[in-house]
């Protein structure tokens, strides 16, 4: 009787150890699976999803540490979420991806008029405050503080100016429209004060 | 851009451009836009294209105000 229990005894461990060595090799490959998978979204995803990024590389982590564990059924059963997890990751990455590229190639398209445009009002306006400075009298409507703010705002928008032209230079039109913009605002602002209104 | 003395571009749309009506002259449409009859020479400058002697000016006529 003792020897049969000691046989039975034996036999299951014999089968758990089988069972156990069975889903060690499926574990490792779906973890080494899901890693390579991130791996060749990994740039897109820390751009445009870093949170959800990193959300996926905990889960990654979990797998990892189950099978240094020897816990590869935990590792098996964790692998479909995390392969949904990454599709998912990739799907996200992908729409914000393409978002950026639609909003960079409408900012470089605005970014044409706005180049003649803000440069043009900068001439305008420089023109014209040269043309006052020499003025006796100040015409109805323009004040010195106006005139003087005029000139101040000039040397800023040339500054700005640089700063939005560095930009389009550099590809960044999204950054480059934004100044330009800026600066058109401020320039109508400027004409106004000065009694400018175009032709 | 443009620097302190550049005159504004004659295709510039942001140039401001008057329309001539009876009884104008530069001096007084110098006046009207620059407080200053005596930079009448300043619009004149400015529209030697379409003006040949400052004393002519017709109604009508498109001037840039520099």
């Amino acid at each position: 009787m003792k020897k049969q229990s000691a046989w039975l005894l034996a036999s299951l461990a014999a089968l758990v150890l089988v069972g156990c060595a069975g889903q060690k090799e499926p574990a490792e490959k779906a973890f080494a699976s899901a890693q390579a998978a991130l791996a060749t979204i990994h740039d897109a995803a820390q751009k445009y999803a870093p949170d959800q990024l990193q959300a996926v590389e905990t889960q990654l982590a979990g797998v990892k540490d189950s099978l240094a564990k020897g816990d590869y059924k935990g590792a098996l059963d964790a692998a479909p979420a995390l392969t949904t997890a990454i599709s998912s990751l990739k799907d996200t990455a992908d729409a914000k991806q393409k978002d950026a590229e639609a909003a960079a190639a409408a900012a470089k398209d605005a970014w044409g008029p706005l180049s003649t445009d803000v440069p043009n009002m900068v001439a305008a306006i420089q023109s014209r405050v040269e043309v006052l400075s020499k003025s006796h009298h100040l015409p109805k409507g323009v004040s010195k503080d106006g005139l003087a703010s005029a000139k101040s705002g000039l040397d800023s928008m040339k500054a700005a100016w640089s700063d939005a032209s560095n930009s389009a230079a550099a590809g960044d039109f999204t950054s480059a429209v934004g100044k330009a913009q800026a600066m058109k605002a401020q320039a109508a602002d400027i004409m106004k004060s000065l009694g400018m209104s175009s032709g | 851009m443009a620097d302190d003395k550049t005159p504004p571009a004659a295709n510039n749309p942001y140039t401001q451009a008057y329309v001539v009506v009876s009884g104008d002259t530069l001096s007084k449409i110098a006046q009207k836009y620059y407080g200053d009859p005596a930079l009448y020479t300043k619009i004149f400058q400015a529209n030697r294209d379409v003006l040949s002697d400052p004393n002519k000016i017709s109604p009508g006529q498109k001037l840039r105000i520099p």
